[in-house]
C-alpha cells in the first residue's frame, strides 16, 4: 500500500515538474502570440486582458512587404541547404571513405568555419561582396550561408558514411550494380536519418541568420529577420507588429520540425553508435 | 566455371606487405582453399580476384583474359565477406535477391523466388524472408550472406570464413552442405578458412598462405604426411603436432640418433636411415603427432623416455595427456577412460616411422618412412 502510495505520489511529482517545465520554456512564445493581438495602446498597460484586434496582422501581412521577405527567406535558405546537400554529401563520403594527405586538416578547417563570429567576418565579406557585384543578390546570400550549412551537414553526414562497413559497398559491387544505383540504392537509405536532420537542422540555422543578411543585402533581397526590424520606427517600436513578423517567420520550422521530429532525434544520436 | 591465375601479385599497404610476389592458378571447378593465421593476405588475395583491391604489381586471370582493371561486377564474382555485408535496410529476401535484380544478372521475380526458396531451404533460413539482418544472430546473418552468394551461378566463388561464427554443430552441417552443393554447382570456390578441418574436409588442394607469400600449395594428404616446413605441419592438427629436437649419430654406415638428451639411440627406419646416410644433417626436429607417441607407466623398453605428467585435458571422446620430458611439453592422445595424478611418471615413446623429420636449423622438410606410399603422386 505504501509502495503504491510512494509511485503515486512519484508519478504526481514528475508530471508537476514536467509542467512547470513545459511553463517556463513555452511562455516566451505564448506571450510573442499573446501580443501579436495587441493594439499599440494596450501594448504596456495590459497584461493577459485586453481587447484582441488583428490590426497588426492585417498592418504586417497586407501593408508591408513582408511576404516578399518571407519568400526570400525560404529561397536563399533552402537554396543554402540544397547546395550544402549537393556539395556536402560527396565531400562528406571522401572524408568517411578515402585516405588523402591532411584529411583531418581539411575537415578541421570546414568545421572552423562555424567556430569564427559572423560579427568579425562580415566587414571584409561586405567588401568583397561590393566588389565582386554579388552584394544584395540571392547568390551571394546562398553563399555565404554555406559557413552556416555546410560544416554541419558533413560532419553529421560522415559520422553515418563511417557506419557503413566498406564491404557492403563492395558487396553491391559484386552484386553487378554500378556506382549511382549503390549510392541510391545502398548508402542513401542508409545515411538518410542523418541527412535528414543535419538538413533541417542546416534549414534552421539559416532561416534564423541575421547578421549575414543584415549586412550583405538591402532593397533586392531582405529575409524575415532583418524585415521584422522594420518595426522598430522613429518614434516608437511596433511590438505587436513585431511579433507578428516573429510568429509567422517561426512557423515553417515549427511544422518542419514536427513533420521530421522522429527522425531528428535518432538522426543525431544513432550515427555515432555501431548498429 | 573458369580458371584463375594469379601471376606475381604484389600488394602493399603503407609500410605493410600484403601480399608478397604470389603466383597460383586455381583450375577450373576445383574447390581451392586458402588456409593460414590472420593478417596472412588471404582476404587481401580474394578481393584482388573480386577486384575490390588493385594489386601493385602482377596479373590477375579469369579464363586467361586478364583482369586487372575490369569493373568487379563486370567480372561475375559471387563473395562471402567475413562480416556479412548484409545490407542493413533491406529484409533477408531482398538481400538474397539483390545480385538477380541488379541490371547486369537480372533475372525474372519467379525465378528469383525459386532460387531463394532453394538456396534458404539447404541453409535452413527459409522462416526468415521478413526480417532484417538487425533481427537475426550471428549464425543467421552469415548464413544470409553464404546464400546470397550461393544463389549466383558466378566464374567463382569466393567464400572468406563463410562458416566461422557458426556454433560447432551447424557448422558440421553447413560443412558438409557446402561439400554437397559444391559437387553439384561445378563452379570454381575459393575458400578462407583458419580451421584446418574445413580446411582438409573441403579443399580439392590447400594453398597455406603465410606473411603474404604461399607456403605450402598441395592436397589434404600432401599437407599433412609431408608439410614443407614445420609451420605447416603446426597448423594441421589438433592438439598441435610436438616438435622434438634430435641429434643424428653416424658410425661409419651405422645412422642412429639421440632424442632430446636420451642416453638410449635410436634405430631410424631403413629408407629414412638411408637419406640421413647421403645428407649430412646432423640437427633435426621430429615432428610427432599426438596419436603417434606409445606411452607406459613403466620402462618396458629402454626407447622409453621417462617424463612427468603436467596435465590432463579430456575433450570429449578422447583426452589430451600432455607429459614433461626434458623441459619439453610433449602432447599426447590418450583415450578419455586415461586416468593420472599429475607429477607421476609416465613413459612415452616415438613411433618414428609415422614421424616427420624436419632440419633443426631450418625447420625445411627432409624425410618421413614411406613417404611416396602415403602421398600418392606426390607434388
Amino acid at each position: 500500500m505504501n509502495a503504491h502510495r510512494l509511485h503515486v505520489a512519484g508519478k504526481v511529482g514528475r508530471n508537476l515538474l514536467l509542467v512547470l517545465w513545459t511553463l517556463f520554456a513555452l511562455f516566451p512564445i505564448f506571450w510573442m502570440v499573446l501580443i501579436t493581438f495587441k493594439s499599440d495602446s494596450q501594448m504596456f498597460n495590459t497584461t493577459f486582458w485586453f481587447n484582441p484586434t488583428f490590426e497588426n496582422y492585417e498592418a504586417v501581412l497586407f501593408k508591408t512587404d513582408y511576404f516578399k521577405a518571407f519568400l526570400d527567406n525560404i529561397i536563399v535558405s533552402a537554396g543554402a541547404v540544397l547546395v550544402s546537400v549537393v556539395v556536402g554529401v560527396p565531400a562528406a563520403y571522401a572524408l568517411a571513405r578515402f585516405d588523402f594527405k591532411k584529411k583531418e586538416d581539411l575537415a578541421f578547417t570546414i568545421l572552423s568555419f562555424k567556430f569564427a563570429p559572423e560579427i568579425l567576418v562580415i566587414l571584409p565579406l561586405f567588401m568583397i561582396y561590393q566588389k565582386i557585384g554579388v552584394y544584395d543578390s540571392y547568390f551571394g546570400l546562398i553563399w555565404v550561408y554555406q559557413l552556416i550549412t555546410m560544416p554541419l551537414l558533413i560532419w553529421v553526414v560522415r559520422g553515418y558514411f563511417e557506419d557503413v562497413s566498406v564491404e557492403i559497398e563492395q558487396a553491391a559491387k559484386l552484386d553487378g550494380y554500378r556506382w549511382w544505383e549503390i549510392f541510391l540504392k545502398i548508402l542513401l537509405p542508409l545515411i538518410k536519418p542523418g541527412l535528414v536532420s543535419s538538413a533541417l537542422l542546416a534549414f534552421i540555422f539559416a532561416w534564423n541568420s541575421f547578421t549575414f543578411p543584415l549586412l550583405l543585402t538591402s532593397f533586392n533581397v531582405e529575409t524575415v529577420t532583418v524585415a521584422s526590424l522594420k518595426y522598430i520606427a522613429s518614434d516608437t517600436v511596433h511590438y505587436g507588429q513585431m511579433a507578428v513578423a516573429a510568429t509567422v517567420a517561426a512557423l515553417p520550422e515549427v511544422i518542419l520540425a514536427l513533420i521530421i521530429q522522429k527522425h531528428l532525434v535518432r538522426g543525431l544520436s544513432f550515427g555515432a553508435v555501431k548498429g | 566455371m573458369a580458371d584463375i591465375q594469379l601471376e606475381n601479385l604484389t600488394k602493399t599497404y603503407k609500410d605493410v606487405t600484403a601480399l608478397n610476389n604470389v603466383t597460383l592458378s586455381v583450375h577450373d571447378k576445383e574447390f581451392l582453399v586458402l588456409f593460414g593465421p590472420a593478417g596472412a593476405g588471404k582476404t587481401t588475395m580474394l578481393k584482388m580476384i573480386a577486384g575490390l583491391e588493385i594489386p601493385d604489381d602482377g596479373l590477375i586471370k579469369i579464363n586467361d583474359e586478364i583482369v586487372n582493371i575490369v569493373n568487379p561486377a563486370n567480372r561475375n564474382v559471387s563473395m562471402v565477406f567475413e562480416n556479412y555485408a548484409l545490407y542493413p535496410h533491406l529484409s533477408v529476401y531482398d538481400n538474397i535477391a539483390s545480385p538477380m535484380r541488379s541490371k547486369l544478372y537480372k533475372e525474372s521475380e519467379e525465378y528469383i523466388e525459386r532460387a531463394i526458396k532453394d538456396v534458404t531451404t539447404k541453409m535452413k533460413i527459409d522462416t526468415l524472408y521478413e526480417r532484417l539482418p538487425s533481427q537475426l544472430s550471428n549464425g543467421q546473418r552469415q548464413r544470409v550472406a553464404l546464400g546470397r552468394c550461393l544463389v549466383r551461378k558466378p566464374n567463382v566463388f569466393l567464400m572468406d570464413e563463410p562458416l566461422a561464427h557458426l556454433d560447432a554443430k551447424l557448422r558440421h552441417f553447413m560443412r558438409a552442405e557446402l561439400k554437397e552443393m559444391q559437387s553439384s554447382f561445378n563452379t570454381t570456390t575459393i575458400y578462407v578458412t583458419h580451421d584446418y578441418m574445413e580446411a582438409l574436409s573441403l579443399g580439392d588442394r590447400i594453398a597455406i598462405i603465410n606473411e603474404g607469400q604461399i607456403v605450402q600449395l598441395g592436397t589434404g594428404s600432401e599437407l599433412f604426411y609431408t608439410p614443407c616446413n614445420e609451420f605447416v605441419a603446426k597448423l594441421m592438427g589438433e592438439p598441435e603436432i610436438n616438435i622434438i629436437p634430435a641429434q643424428i649419430i653416424r658410425d661409419k654406415d651405422v645412422v642412429k640418433m639421440r632424442i632430446m638428451k636420451q642416453e638410449t639411440l635410436v634405430e631410424l627406419p631403413e629408407d629414412v636411415a638411408e637419406f640421413f646416410r647421403h645428407n649430412k644433417i646432423d640437427t633435426v626436429d621430429l615432428g610427432v603427432r599426438g596419436n603417434d607417441l606409445s606411452y607406459s607407466e613403466t620402462q618396458t623398453d629402454p626407447e622409453f623416455m621417462e617424463g612427468k605428467v603436467f596435465v590432463l585435458e579430456p575433450i570429449g571422446n578422447r583426452s589430451i595427456l600432455t607429459v614433461d620430458i626434458e623441459e619439453h611439453h610433449i602432447r599426447l592422445i590418450v583415450p578419455n577412460d586415461f586416468q593420472k595424478e599429475m607429477d607421476s611418471t609416465m613413459y612415452v615413446k616415438v613411433d618414428l616411422t609415422d614421424t616427420i623429420f624436419f632440419d633443426g636449423e631450418t625447420t625445411e622438410f627432409l624425410v618421413r618412412h614411406n613417404q611416396t606410399n602415403l602421398v600418392k603422386g606426390g607434388k
